[in-house]
């Protein structure tokens, strides 16, 4: 008999099933994919902290790229950048920070620590629906002949399109608002230009986000490095990126052709182009976390955090995945989901969302959008270029400058400084 | 710098999604209703699909093409046209198989 | 009819290799190991067949551990499975005697097998010569590269592709070797049932000498043409400048007619095309009016 049906073996099921089948439950983990991670893209970092308590020394064994010990966020205009650099050898060595894998090697690894706990991974089969009886879920139908299966419990660990949140009416069906489209380009370059170009070694690695590349359609840009290619892409708001009527990959491509970008990328060659939807609304636009039967993990629920300075995703799936399984037992003996509900909103998961749930319109704003990366890049401009024979103008008035030149009312920058107080406090 | 495909790689849309892997089913897994895109003002899905999958015709429909899609779910969430659009994923095992995502 | 056994021989290998764009080295991915279209049409066939014959049907698969996942695919459609454990190197691999496979194959079944199928070609080396020596090794007929195959009675009818879209349909008699390609035919799907229960069951591993390598492989890269070599060009740069553009010798100067009238300009033009041989002498006379 089954226990547990996890549907979708990414980050949080995987998670599920570990924590369920390690609590002795009989767990199946359905993926639609012909292996986990085969039908994942991701920016390219997961911090991996959410693991020491279930698979201690993980960094030991997992799949990792690069350990990011840089990490930059640049600033940029179409001739201008401004970067904040920081970088930590403390990142570079065990317990490590951030790593960047991709997903059908990080994704695989962590199944595989599911099956090895006892869960059945059956591959290549696409959950197509939920069994239900009296209000409840009691099953999942699937693809494969003969395909319907039921559990007491089933994990929704599917993803941000998460049909089967989305049947049981806990995730509207369309949400453009509050989805952001990521496009990705994966270029091969050798791991001794790469450590050359980003001045790293061995393992290290590098994490630059970039603002104001994305032709004022509110989003973002990343470039990361993997052993032996680069990781280069835009991640931005789905609503206008409609309304702008501007291709993805034309984005990427002005990103690439930046003259602060260029130099990084130059004779990279294309190794994969991937898209993927992410779910940026925070906390205020998380799907309900359960119904009878069944709980909603990672994208699925909408825990993906994107909150300016920081973008995590793979961290919150794993930590809802790993609340789900634990808690599996108790929601299934006690037919409640509270376990599950009060386990996140004690841990980091909810916590974290809550605490930052202005961020995303803050940080998707059209003044932090459009008009600061150029405000503080005329201001450094100014600041930086020598006028003589006339005297140095002074910053404040070097900051009235740019602020008018970039549109800006002053006591709007001073809201918004109140607000980025409020919302990171 | 805007679409300028010399500044950096003249790399042909093609070329791009000769990249990744499609293991193509049998079933289509998205289809397109193009009597509701005539009435479709927007149509929002040619330029926002990251796959290049929509194609406007000349009588004003869409014309749409599976095989190489990344299953983003872009176009569904972007449609206006109610039940343009009939999206599930692709056959199990089938579809796009990403190894760098 | 009691005891009969259908074999299919499928290749199990990463459809997709990797070839890293900038220095042309070759990843297999064990994850994507799986049946080419032709294998997985090879093994619907084998399973249609065996059931219409109430026979078994056997898989078997030469390659690493990485067959295994596509072959509990297998063994969840009802099908007996085994594999021939070989050298995983990819090196070793393109240098592998075909000959010496069919030996360990036809070793690996074990009995006598009355249908014997296969691709007609493996998707990564494509030789097909392996149904061949398979049929040789057992001294039975072969029909390869079919596109369709019913029983009939006892025996099989088979067709295939001939040049200038001719088909050949044959009767084939048994016990034979069958080639098929992947056409109008699809590897059905488990039930969800038999993939649990597959999902965790031991592959039979074949204990038969493992082929080595028929020739030795010194290395495989990505072909890297060495540049030409040009030879330096002679002479001043002024010299080569002149014979490139005939700057300085001596040619015919432009001639210039007019301002004249129309007629007169006509008469110019057709007496300079009659000069250079465009008009005809009879057509010189033609005057603009």
């Amino acid at each position: 008999m089954t226990d547990v049906i996890v549907v979708g073996a990414g980050p949080a099921g995987s998670a599920a099933a570990l924590m369920a089948a390690r609590d002795g439950l009989d767990v199946v983990l359905l993926e639609r994919g012909p292996f986990p991670g085969s039908k994942n893209a991701y920016g390219g970092v997961v911090y991996g902290r959410v693991l020491d308590e279930v698979l201690p020394g993980w960094w030991e064994e997992a799949p990792v790229q690069r350990w990011v010990t840089r990490r930059s966020t640049m600033l940029l205009t179409e001739t201008q950048a401004l970067t904040v650099d920081f970088r930590s050898t403390d990142w570079g060595q065990a317990p490590y920070n951030g790593c960047t894998t991709f997903r059908a090697d990080f994704d695989s690894w962590l199944a595989g620590k599911a099956v090895d706990a006892g869960a059945q991974l059956v591959t290549s089969t696409v959950a197509t629906g939920l069994i239900v009886e009296a209000g409840r879920v009691v099953g999942v139908r699937t693809d494969r002949p003969d395909g319907d299966l039921r559990a007491p419990l089933v994990i929704a660990a599917d993803g941000v399109n998460s049909f089967l949140a989305k049947e049981a009416g806990l995730l509207p069906r369309t949400q453009a608002k509050h989805l952001t489209l990521g496009v990705k380009e994966v270029l091969s370059l050798p791991r001794e230009v790469i450590d050359e170009r980003f001045g790293v070694r061995g393992d290290e690695g590098v994490d630059v986000e970039l603002l104001g590349c994305t032709r004022g359609i509110p989003g973002g840009g990343f470039l990361y490095t993997n052993r032996d290619s680069l990781s280069v892409g835009v991640v931005v708001s789905l609503e206008h990126l409609t309304a702008a009527k501007v291709r993805a990959e034309d984005l990427v491509a002005d990103l690439k052709a930046h003259p602060a970008v260029a130099p990084w990328v130059e004779g990279a060659e294309l190794k994969e182009y991937t898209a993927h939807l992410i779910p940026e609304g925070g906390y205020d636009h998380l799907a309900e976390l359960s119904t009878p039967g069944m709980l909603v993990t990672g994208d699925a629920a909408g825990l993906c955090l994107a909150a300016g300075i920081w973008l995590e995703g793979v961290n919150f799936a794993i930590g809802s995945g790993l609340a789900a399984g634990r808690h599996a037992r108790s929601v299934i003996d006690s037919g409640d989901a509270k376990p599950y509900r009060k386990a996140l909103e004690g841990s980091f998961v909810l916590q974290d969302h809550k605490r930052l749930r202005g961020a995303p319109d803050l940080v998707l704003s059209e003044r932090v959008q459009q008009r600061y990366p150029g405000l503080v890049a005329d201001l450094v401009q100014g600041l930086f270029t020598v006028t003589n024979p006339a005297a140095k103008p002074g910053a404040l008035r070097l900051l009235r400058r740019a602020a008018k030149k970039n549109g800006v009312k002053l006591r709007h920058l001073l809201a918004d400084g109140l607000a980025g107080g409020r919302v990171f406090r | 710098m805007s679409g300028d495909a010399s500044g950096y790689d003249g790399l042909a849309f093609d070329d791009r999604m000769a990249t990744v892997e499609f293991r193509v089913a049998e079933r289509a897994h998205i289809v397109v209703d193009s009597d509701v895109c005539r009435s479709c003002t927007t149509k929002a899905c040619v330029t926002a699909c990251p796959a290049n999958l929509f194609a406007p015709t000349s009588d004003g429909g869409i014309l749409f093409n599976y095989e190489q899609c990344f299953e983003c779910g872009t176009c569904y969430q972007v449609c206006n046209g109610e039940g343009a659009l009939t999206w599930t994923y692709p056959d199990g095992g089938h579809g796009v198989v990403f190894r760098h995502g | 009819m009691a005891d009969r056994l259908v074999v299919v021989l499928a290749r199990c290998t990463d459809l997709r290799a990797e070839v890293d764009p900038l220095s042309g080295a070759i990843t297999r991915d064990p994850r994507t190991a799986a049946f080419s279209a032709s294998d997985a049409a090879a093994i619907e066939h084998g399973l249609r067949i065996g059931s219409a014959w109430g026979a078994r049907t056997l898989v078997v698969t030469a390659g690493g551990v990485e067959c295994e996942g596509p072959l509990r695919e297998v063994l969840s459609l009802g099908a007996e499975v085994r594999r021939v454990p070989t050298r995983g190197s990819y090196v070793d691999e393109l240098a592998t005697d075909e000959r010496a496979l069919a030996k360990s194959l036809v070793a690996a079944i074990g009995g006598r097998p009355d249908l014997v199928l296969c691709a007609d070609r493996s998707a990564d080396r494509g030789t097909g010569a392996l149904p061949a020596f398979v049929a040789h090794e057992l001294g039975v007929v072969q029909a390869p590269g079919l596109v369709s195959l019913e029983l009939d009675g006892e025996d099989l009818v088979a067709e295939r592709r001939l040049d200038y879209g001719r088909r050949e349909r044959m009767r084939v008699p048994l016990p034979a070797v069958c080639s098929v390609e992947a056409a109008g035919i699809r590897l059905r799907r488990a039930s969800l049932p038999a993939s649990l229960a597959a999902a965790t069951a031991e592959v039979p591993v074949a204990d038969v000498p493992v082929p080595g390598p028929a020739v030795r492989v010194l290395g495989a890269r990505a072909a890297r043409p060495r540049p030409r070599h040009l030879p330096a060009p002679t002479g001043s740069s002024r010299e080569r400048l002149l014979a490139l553009t005939g700057a300085l010798l001596s040619h015919e100067p432009p001639t210039v007619v007019g301002p004249v009238a129309a007629p007169e300009a006509a008469d110019a033009l057709l007496e300079f095309l009659a000069r250079n041989g465009y008009l005809s002498e009879a057509r010189t006379g033609w005057t603009v009016q």
